[in-house]
């Protein structure tokens, strides 16, 4: 028996997989160029393929030698080489179907006869002009038999597995032939007797998909057309929604496919693919792109016609925080029929919209049991919008942020309230989705009597101002102390907050995002550096007066350096201080500290 | 103009009483947002789960929109229907929950409720099924009138949204 195998030059692994192009081009124009050259003798080449081993012939000796391959033993110069260009589904007949198709007694389908038409044709006019490449098509029964019988094992009894069987049966080739039961009016979603066609259809993937095979006809001179010679050179399958598959893949950079015939003379094939397609001409692809981009751009004025092209702003220099929030649930109480009420409190330069409501009662919700816990869902919705609006660029304190002030209340059947606990959220300086679990207390008083007040008539101590969870604002002291002041843990509350932070600051600083951290930073990175500008400002005004640092200070520097001063000005030594701290800081990042450093070396100079 | 898109599904529903349950549901925004392409709403089919009582419906959710502001974010709200071996319908919980405005993938637990009757209707409830239901639907997805309610406690609805942002930087906002 004979058999061929397609080998690769060295170091190249990719000659399995074939490579997938993707066109919007109809297919028709797809052109392979192949061209096939018979290298020399295999066994000259490759002396360690032929087995068994202990059989030196002359060819090894030949090899041993170094000596050229033999002119005489069947070379023949006009068998040597042969080149193609074959269109997608061009049909180029082999010897073998010239053979058979000849007689008119061979043909059995319209297909036959076509084939005896045509071959009639080439012979009337002289002749066909390839020899040893030719093609099947879609339409042949070989690229029915391959899908069928391909063996994808080197086991000898290997037959076709069910799915093969009945991907074959589906015969998915034919493009003409998909299911039409795929669209199914709605009023039928289900097909409760499916029929034999549409099991088939739908059990198995069903792309349609084209093939075509490039064969070699590579058997010795002069023996042309026998089936056993036969090879494949390349497949290309091509679907509706042009995918073309490409096995093995065009030979570009990587040097040419070899082909190891097994027959008595061991023959080498080598054989190249490449891409003939027409190109497109420049100016059609101008055309194309220009199409393109009229009919994006025209889908963009439509949607700009369906929304607007605007979107509101803040005002620069205000942070805009929005916070999407729910309150999940609250579990963990001891008592039914929770409800939880909540306000929000703006610390100072924040504000808010005027319509925006800042607090807000859930409904009273009873609770089931889930695990160990009682839990309550409210899946209670707000929206918080709020402004923070840095009013005093110089002052170095961190701003303080919006925070959430909620209680938990219980509500019985006979309408009696009681305090189930207390608990406070700060919204978070990130944006995203955050979810937070706040516990919870209540205070207790000393005492039975207190409890069984709350037991038997509800009521119990309640804070008179809820913002004595955290800091009182109230409270101006030093130290905040809550001695004398006992509590009790009850459950917790589960806020789910997707918070949205804008600002027109986000937008310079987008470059510089990834060495910012927080918000913070990036809003207040100019200001820290205007704050060190107006310390710098006035150490200059305190050397010379005439001249005010309202620039960066590198320009200030280069000013300086253009007036060339005197080596006798203090700014002439100020210059060369600051010049190196300048170099090395970034200019974004200029501390505090580093400010009233360089405060204290002014004063330092200037004293 | 920025531009939101939620490609999802509604994953099922666990811990209601019985099963074989069905979800409706919709996407409630503001004003300044428009639907480019996909559906508002839509309607589970019932699902009878054979083990365990988390009813999968895997329902998917594409939609686009477009916004000239954050206001009135989108919000998902559910409503979770059990029917019956006699094909009666009953709602088993009403929930909702603000659709993710950070880019990514987001596995969300959507917590429910249920209106709450007196007594007598909870008794009825218990043997025939049936319950009060809202008047207004737009109480599930908004806070102003809930302190009205009496509520209980129901199961969870459990998703997976996907969240894709454009040109949201462009305008200064971070999410």
């Amino acid at each position: 028996m004979v058999t061929g195998r397609a080998m690769a030059e060295l170091g190249w692994s990719a000659e399995a997989g074939g490579a997938v192009y993707r066109s919007r081009d109809p297919v028709r124009n797809l052109r392979v160029r192949v061209r096939i050259q018979r290298v020399t003798h295999a066994s000259l080449l490759l002396p360690q393929l032929q087995q068994p081993p202990g059989q030196p012939g002359p060819e090894l000796i030949g090899l041993a030698t170094l000596r050229p391959p033999p002119a005489a033993s069947g070379y023949r110069p006009d068998d040597e080489e042969e080149e193609a260009v074959i269109g997608w589904q061009e049909k180029f007949f082999s010897q073998f179907e010239v053979d058979l198709y000849q007689h008119d007694s061979a043909c059995q389908t319209p297909l036959d006869r076509q084939y005896h038409q045509e071959i009639l044709k080439l012979e009337k006019s002289g002749g066909r002009k390839n020899h040893r490449i030719f093609t099947y098509t879609d339409h042949d029964r070989f690229t029915n038999l391959e899908e069928h019988c391909q063996k994808v094992t080197t086991s000898v009894q290997e037959v076709p597995s069910y799915l093969a069987e009945r991907m074959a049966n589906l015969r998915r080739r034919r493009q003409d032939r998909r299911p039409m039961e795929g669209n199914v009016p709605k009023s039928r979603v289900i097909t409760w007797e499916p029929s034999e066609e549409f099991i088939k259809n739908s059990h198995v993937i069903n792309t349609p998909v084209q093939t075509m095979y490039i064969m070699g006809d590579l058997g010795p001179y002069g023996k042309l057309g026998h089936r056993e010679y036969e090879h494949v050179l390349c497949t290309i399958k091509v679907d509706s929604n042009g995918v073309i598959t490409v096995k093995p893949d065009f030979t570009g950079t990587k040097g040419a496919y070899r082909i190891e015939v097994d027959g008595e003379k061991r023959e080498l094939w080598k054989y190249t693919l490449e891409n003939a397609s027409a190109q497109v001409q420049p100016e059609e692809e101008g055309q194309e792109q220009r199409m393109f981009r009229d009919l994006y751009s025209r889908h963009k004025e439509y949607l700009n016609g369906l929304v607007g092209s605007d979107f509101e702003m803040t005002l620069p220099g205000a942070l805009r925080l929005f916070v999407n929030g729910e309150i999940v649930s609250a579990q963990g109480y001891e008592y039914n029929h929770l409800y939880v009420h909540f306000f929000l409190e703006l610390p100072s330069c924040w504000s808010s919209p005027a319509f925006q409501q800042l607090s807000g009662v859930t409904q009273t919700c009873a609770t089931k049991s889930l695990g160990e816990d009682n839990v309550a869902f409210f899946s209670y919705p707000f929206t918080l919008e709020m402004f923070f609006t840095q009013e005093d660029e110089s002052e170095g304190s961190l701003p303080q942020w919006p925070v959430i002030y909620f209680e938990v209340l219980s509500l019985d059947y006979w309408q009696r309230y009681r305090v189930e606990g207390y608990g406070s959220i700060v919204l978070p300086a990130t944006p995203g989705v955050h979810t937070l679990t706040a516990p919870t207390w209540r205070p207790i008083e000393l005492g039975t009597v207190s409890e069984l007040r709350r037991f038997f008539i509800g009521g119990s101590p309640e804070l008179e101002d809820m913002t004595y969870v955290r800091v009182p604002g109230t409270f101006k002291g030093e130290r905040l102390s809550r001695f004398g002041f006992r509590t009790e843990t009850t459950g917790s509350v589960t806020f789910r907050l997707h918070c949205l932070q804008q600002s027109k600051a986000f937008l310079d600083s987008s470059a510089m995002r990834k060495r910012m951290q927080s918000v913070l930073d990036r809003l207040s990175g100019f200001s820290q550096q205007s704050s060190l500008l107006n310390v710098l400002g006035e150490a200059f005004s305190l050397v010379s007066p005439t001249r005010r640092a309202n620039c960066s200070v590198c320009s200030l520097h280069k000013e300086r350096r253009r007036s060339r001063p005197s080596p006798e000005d203090s700014s002439a030594f100020l210059h060369l201080l600051f010049l190196p701290l300048c170099l090395t800081l970034p200019s974004d990042r200029v501390s505090l500290e580093m400010a009233e450093t360089l405060r204290g070396r002014l004063e330092f100079l200037s004293g | 103009m920025a531009e939101v898109h939620i490609i999802g599904q509604i994953v099922g529903a666990s811990g209601f009483p019985r099963n074989s349950l069905f979800c409706k549901w919709g996407i409630h925004t503001g004003g300044a947002w428009k639907l480019l392409s996909g559906l508002r709403e839509g309607q589970t089919q019932v699902d009878h789960p054979q083990l365990d009582d988390v009813a999968y419906w895997s329902h998917p959710i594409d939609v686009h929109f477009a916004t000239k502001g954050l206001q009135g974010w989108p919000k998902l709200h559910v409503q979770v229907w059990h029917q019956d071996s006699f094909g009666r319908s009953e709602l088993y919980g009403y929930g909702f929950c603000h659709l993710p405005s950070s880019p990514g993938w987001h596995m969300l637990t959507c917590t429910t409720w249920q209106p709450l009757g007196s007594w007598q209707e909870r008794l009825s409830q218990l043997f025939v099924g049936g319950g009060p239901q809202l008047l207004q639907s737009d109480l599930i997805y908004t806070g102003a009138d809930r302190y009205r309610l009496q509520t209980i406690a129901a199961g969870t609805v459990h998703l997976e949204l996907a969240v894709l942002l454009r040109h949201f930087a462009r305008y200064g906002v971070e999410c």
